[in-house]
C-alpha cells in the first residue's frame, strides 16, 4: 500500500511538472527573428491560398490548411 | 489530500498568469534610458495620464500605429498627457534607423534587457497600457488594427477628465 502511495505521489509530481512554465518560451517581445519575412513558409500568401484551394478540391488527402474550401476549384 | 493536490495544480497553472499587470492595479515603476540618453522614471509622470506603448521596428502593426500615436501625443501633450514608447529590442540600432525615417516627438525608452516587458507581462505586440493620473493601470490593449486608435482616444479623453 505504501509503495502504491509513493508511486502515485511520483506520478502526481511528474504531472505537476508539466504545469510549470515552459522554458525557454519565446515571448511576444522576443519575436524579432520569427517576425522576419524570411521565416514565413511562403512569400506569396494570396497566390498560394488559391493553389491550396485547388488542391483541396481535387485531392481528397489535401486541405484544412487554412484556405477556403468548397466550390469546384476552377477559379 | 485530493483538495490539496487540486489546489496545488491550480496554483501551478495560475502562477505564470499572476505575473502580468492587471487593470485597476498600480502601474509598476521602472527606470529606462531614453533616446536623449537621460534615464526616465515612470513616477515622474504622476499626475498625468500616461500611455505606454511597447513596440519594435520588426513589428508591422507597431510601425503602422506610430504616426497615429504621435498625432495623439501632439494633440494632448499640452493637457497633461504623456506618451512613452518602450522599444523592446535588445539591439536598438534597427529602431533608431527606423525612427530616422519616421520621427516621433514623444519620448522613446529602450528596454534592451526586456526588464519592463517582463514586468508588464507584455503578451502581444504592440501592447498599449494607459495609466491614469493616480498611477493606476486603466487600460491594456494588445495588438493593433486600424481603428484601434479610437479606443485609445476615448480612454485618454475619459481619464483626462478625471
Amino acid at each position: 500500500m505504501h509503495q502504491v502511495r509513493v508511486l502515485v505521489a511520483f506520478a502526481v509530481l511528474y504531472a505537476l511538472a508539466g504545469c510549470a512554465p515552459i522554458q525557454p518560451w519565446v515571448k511576444p517581445y522576443e519575436r524579432e527573428h520569427l517576425a522576419d519575412p524570411i521565416m514565413s513558409l511562403n512569400r506569396n500568401p494570396i497566390s498560394s491560398d488559391y493553389i491550396e484551394h485547388v488542391f483541396g478540391t481535387r485531392e481528397g488527402a489535401h486541405g484544412a490548411t487554412g484556405s477556403a474550401g468548397g466550390g469546384c476549384g476552377c477559379n | 489530500m485530493k483538495l490539496r493536490i487540486a489546489g496545488l495544480s491550480a496554483l501551478c497553472i495560475a502562477l505564470p498568469l499572476l505575473a502580468a499587470v492587471d487593470t485597476n492595479s498600480p502601474a509598476p515603476d521602472f527606470t529606462l534610458q531614453a533616446q536623449s540618453g537621460k534615464p526616465v522614471e515612470l513616477t515622474q509622470f504622476k499626475g498625468q495620464v500616461v500611455m505606454l506603448n511597447f513596440w519594435a521596428s520588426w513589428c508591422g502593426p507597431c510601425r503602422q500605429e506610430m504616426p497615429l500615436l504621435d498625432s495623439i501625443y501632439k494633440k494632448y501633450s499640452k493637457l497633461g498627457f504623456t506618451m512613452i514608447g518602450v522599444n523592446v529590442e535588445p539591439d536598438s540600432k534597427a529602431a533608431n534607423d527606423w525612427l530616422k525615417q519616421t520621427p516621433v516627438t514623444f519620448p522613446i525608452l529602450y528596454d534592451t534587457d526586456s526588464k519592463v516587458s517582463k514586468l508588464y507581462g507584455v503578451s502581444g505586440m504592440p501592447s498599449t497600457v494607459i495609466v491614469d493620473r493616480k498611477g493606476t493601470v486603466r487600460m491594456i490593449h494588445r495588438g493593433y488594427k486600424p481603428g484601434d486608435e479610437e479606443e485609445y482616444l476615448s480612454s485618454i479623453r475619459t481619464l483626462m477628465r478625471e
